[in-house]
């Protein structure tokens, strides 16, 4: 096997540092900005405010509690320190450790996520690869006009549309949830096909509205990919339409699909608020937004943390997939 | 190929479908109910940071010395008796004999005094109960069924806050910091429901305790699921999988002409909240004289906007004293809508357009101002705001309106910098004790007395309430107190809200008191459920 050059390793090295410093100023800026908000963090919520009163003494305990009257930069080094330790503190709204909140989430969000991008992604490479084949047919303006008609549609409108329609019209959907109420006494079988019956109308609502870029771009590459002497050539040795778009086209598109994936890793991660607000899914997205109301900065931070290292990373794969794959990108 | 690939989704598809029909839910047991609530509860723990949802899932799971029923009486539950000393400070409480935690622990005195300084602990953050339990100087318990309260200052109100929940001393370490202890996770109480299980984001499971001292339950099992978009739970109501649920004026309008929510019950019930107009009372706003603020209410018209906006589910306001409850003056009425009434007001305080521009001034000032509101969490604000905005301007005011999220709402308006605030206060008691409402050392960001409200008179009301026993002399006093409140009107009390409950009609015995549908003694314990369910 050939060893990579020592070029290519110092660029590896390079970029990896300008990630995790990235990544710190990003950090930081966010803990700063969700500092300097107006609002305290120890208010209370809208839907419980009565007058009472206690002692400032009581009062500076409990705001103890929660290092919030030292120095901002000692907050920041305090929870930097806690980083390094493994530890992501606990919340401000309920004072449950972070990594449990987070850990009861992800999962749920990272299946709907991934399940959302099977779903564009197996709908969108066949569309944007028919529409590639007869550029500017009847079929690739369909398949263009309606895609993008889904793109218009509002997610929180389509959401109860699916609903009204597969859930309370029809009853052949749930209307909400994960699971159904008595999924613990169901066989694995049974628990799983509830699993899925839960995912199909947010896996829809979240994908529906990424086909048209998706489809777009697969058309997009394929044709960029399929349009050159290559193309000519393929023909010339008598192979079909066809082949030479999926042959020559998908394999032109890499480079650029290569860009994309590096969009992959933090879209599975990110919530969707509209959605988990929707179907009442207990996903990231609900807790970061609900998170931001409260003040509560160690849920912020951590999902910051959480979103942001997965978008460096994927960008750094992308990177890093570049330098191996097309060599002029490794001597510029 | 691609007619392969459509085809076998569309099996894919088709196989799913056919799946959930076979495994749909099974109809709930007969006497299950399911509600809903918006949000997670913040912690399980019946005592401690507490918002609504936790509380009302904590009074189903323990009780309390005492309870308010749905009258507002206070009824003995895990108290049998008390006794006042001569001098108002020293309280005796003679508890109930017999009951037992769900775990089979007998309960006893040292269950309140662990529950007491769990909850005056900073660590707690019950604030509310921190506040309730300040002037408590000692608590002691001299035998196993007696408990004594001494009180600073004698305080006719000491009864309030002893309905607060008992915890069980014997799970819970003194030292133990209570949010994030072992027992908020899975917290056992002697209440009529023991607690079965939560998922965050998802459900909360209650089973009847069968050997609750009072008496088994109705209901075999509550479950509350968490649904935190009101139109999804509305559906999940249409469709059967919840059977109760608290309406917004805007689904309960729908649920009236709606033909798939004909076959649910409903009812509204009073609360005792009031949708209130704070006036900065600010020398430097426009605010500062009561004629002003009273022109301000009576150029609004009330009822025409409870009858075409908010479908009848609101009464307008007279004070803070809630008409539901026994200390409201019957000699005040609301402000009546009177345009010409208000107009002669503000003559008659200063306010004329000197300058012809159809804007009024005073000083050489104009009548602008700022409705500061809280965004969010009520759709029917906005309109609320703008309704105002035009009865206003119609005697020549112009008035900006500004939204904040809720926050940064309370951080402007605790700081007193506003003109006006429009928001919601909930009572979480029928206690006529205003004080840190409307008292002079409340202003300041200290008590709830942001506006600002300085009167010696009031004042001195407050505090003299605050002392009386004798309920005649009492009563007379708070009426006093509201009579020099209306006419100071430091607070516009707009409208008092009723709360809408649509449920399925096999649900009987929901008894509402103007605390909440849960929140109160029996509440969910005498619910039934009658026929089979589905």
């Amino acid at each position: 096997m050939r060893r990579p050059s020592p070029s290519l390793l110092r660029q590896v090295v390079r970029r990896t540092g300008q990630a995790a410093a990235t990544l710190l100023l990003v950090l930081a800026t966010v803990f700063l900005l969700a500092h300097l908000a107006p609002g305290d963090p120890l208010s209370g919520a809208s839907d419980a405010e009565s007058f009472h009163r206690i002692s400032p003494e009581r009062e500076q305990a409990i705001r103890d509690l929660y290092h919030l009257d030292e120095p901002l930069h000692r907050q920041l080094l305090l929870w930097f320190g806690d980083l390094a330790r493994g530890d992501l503190g606990r919340s401000f709204h309920d004072r449950t450790l972070v990594r449990d909140k987070i850990l009861q989430r992800l999962p749920i969000t990272f299946g709907l996520n991934l399940f959302a991008l099977v779903f564009m992604i197996g709908l969108a490479v066949p569309l944007g690869a028919l529409a590639a084949w007869r550029p500017g047919s009847a079929l690739d303006r369909w398949a263009g006009a309606s895609t993008y008609g889904l793109y218009a549609i509002p997610v929180f409108w389509a959401g109860l549309l699916l609903q009204i329609l597969f859930a309370v019209r029809l009853g052949w959907l749930p209307l909400y949830g994960i699971a159904g109420p008595d999924a613990q006494e169901l066989s694995w079988w049974l628990r799983m096909a509830d699993r899925a019956a839960h995912l199909v109308l947010p896996v829809v609502c979240l994908g529906y509205g990424g086909l048209a870029y998706l489809s777009r771009f697969v058309r997009a590459n394929l044709l960029e990919g399929a349009q050159a002497e290559v193309k000519r050539a393929a023909r010339a040795r008598g192979m079909s339409e066809w082949s030479v778009v999926v042959r020559h086209g998908f394999r032109q598109a890499a480079v650029p699909m290569l860009t994309l994936a590096g969009f992959i890793l933090p879209a599975l991660v990110g919530g969707s608020v509209i959605v988990e607000e929707i179907f009442a899914i207990p996903g990231l997205g609900r807790l970061f937004v609900n998170a931001v109301f409260q003040r509560d900065i160690p849920v912020i931070m951590a999902l910051t943390l959480l979103s942001g290292t997965a978008t460096l990373a994927g960008i750094l794969l992308a990177d890093l997939g570049y330098l191996v794959l097309d060599p002029r990108v490794r001597r510029g | 190929m691609k007619i392969r690939l459509l085809s076998s989704l569309a099996l894919l598809m088709a196989a799913l479908v056919l799946m959930v029909a076979c495994g749909s839910p099974t109809p709930a047991p007969s006497a299950e109910i399911r509600a809903v609530l918006p949000t997670d509860p913040l912690t399980l723990s019946p005592v401690g940071k507490n918002d609504r949802n936790s509380e009302l899932i904590g009074m189903q799971i323990t009780d309390s010395l005492v309870q308010y029923d749905h009258e507002l009486r206070i009824v003995p539950r895990l108290a049998t008796s008390w006794e006042l000393s001569s001098d108002g400070r020293t309280v005796t409480f003679h508890l109930r004999d017999g009951v037992r935690w769900h775990d089979g622990e007998p309960f006893s005195s040292e269950d309140v005094l662990l529950t007491i300084s769990k909850a005056r602990e900073p660590a707690t953050e019950a604030r509310s109960y921190m506040s309730q339990f300040e002037r408590l100087v000692a608590l002691t318990a001299p035998d196993r069924l007696t408990v004594v309260a001494e009180y600073e200052k004698p305080n006719p109100d000491f009864l309030e806050s002893w309905t607060i929940p008992i915890l069980p001393a014997h799970l819970i370490a003194p030292e133990e910091d209570l949010l994030t202890s072992e027992f908020a996770a899975h917290p056992i109480g002697c209440g009529p429901f023991r607690f079965v299980s939560y998922s965050p984001g998802q459900s909360v499971v209650l089973e009847a305790n069968d050997d609750y001292w009072d008496g088994r339950p109705g209901l075999d099992r509550i479950e509350f699921r968490i649904i935190p978009d009101e139109r999804t739970s509305y559906q999940a109501l249409l469709t059967g999988e919840v059977d109760l649920l608290s309406v917004s004026p805007p689904i309960w309008r729908e649920s009236r002409t709606s033909e798939s929510a004909a076959h649910l019950d409903r009812f509204t019930f009073s609360r005792l909240n009031v949708w209130y107009l704070a006036w900065n009372q600010d020398p430097a706003g426009p605010f500062t004289d009561p004629e002003t603020r009273k022109a301000m209410m009576l150029a609004l018209d009330r009822n025409t906007f409870i009858d075409t906006v908010l479908y009848g589910l609101a009464r307008p306001g007279t004070t803070t004293y809630h008409p539901d409850t026994h200390w409201a003056d019957p000699s005040l009425s609301p402000r009546p809508y009177d345009p010409d009434r208000a107009a002669a007001l503000l003559a008659e305080a200063g306010w004329a357009d000197s300058n012809g521009d159809g804007i009024l001034d005073r000083n050489g000032r104009p009548f602008r101002f700022t409705l500061l509101y809280p965004r969010g969490s009520q759709e029917i604000a906005p309109r609320m705001a703008a309704w105002m905005q035009q009865s206003w301007s119609d005697l020549g005011i112009v008035m900006e309106i500004e939204s904040l999220e809720w926050r940064a709402f309370l951080e402007r308006r605790n700081a007193g910098n506003f003109h006006a605030v429009m928001a919601t206060l909930s009572f979480s008691s029928p206690s006529p004790d205003q004080f840190e409402l409307y008292h002079s050392t409340a202003r300041g960001g200290v008590g709830f007395n942001f506006f600002g409200l300085n009167d010696p008179e009031v004042d001195r009301l407050l505090e003299q309430g605050r002392e009386q026993f004798d309920p005649e002399k009492r009563l007379a006093t708070y009426h006093r107190l509201q009579q020099r409140l209306y006419e100071l009107e430091p607070l516009g009390c707009v409208f008092h809200f009723a709360s809408p409950v649509l449920h399925k009609p096999d649900l009987t015995g929901l008894e509402p008191s103007p605390l909440d549908l849960w929140r109160h003694w029996p509440g969910p314990r005498s619910w039934r459920r009658a026929g089979d369910g589905d």
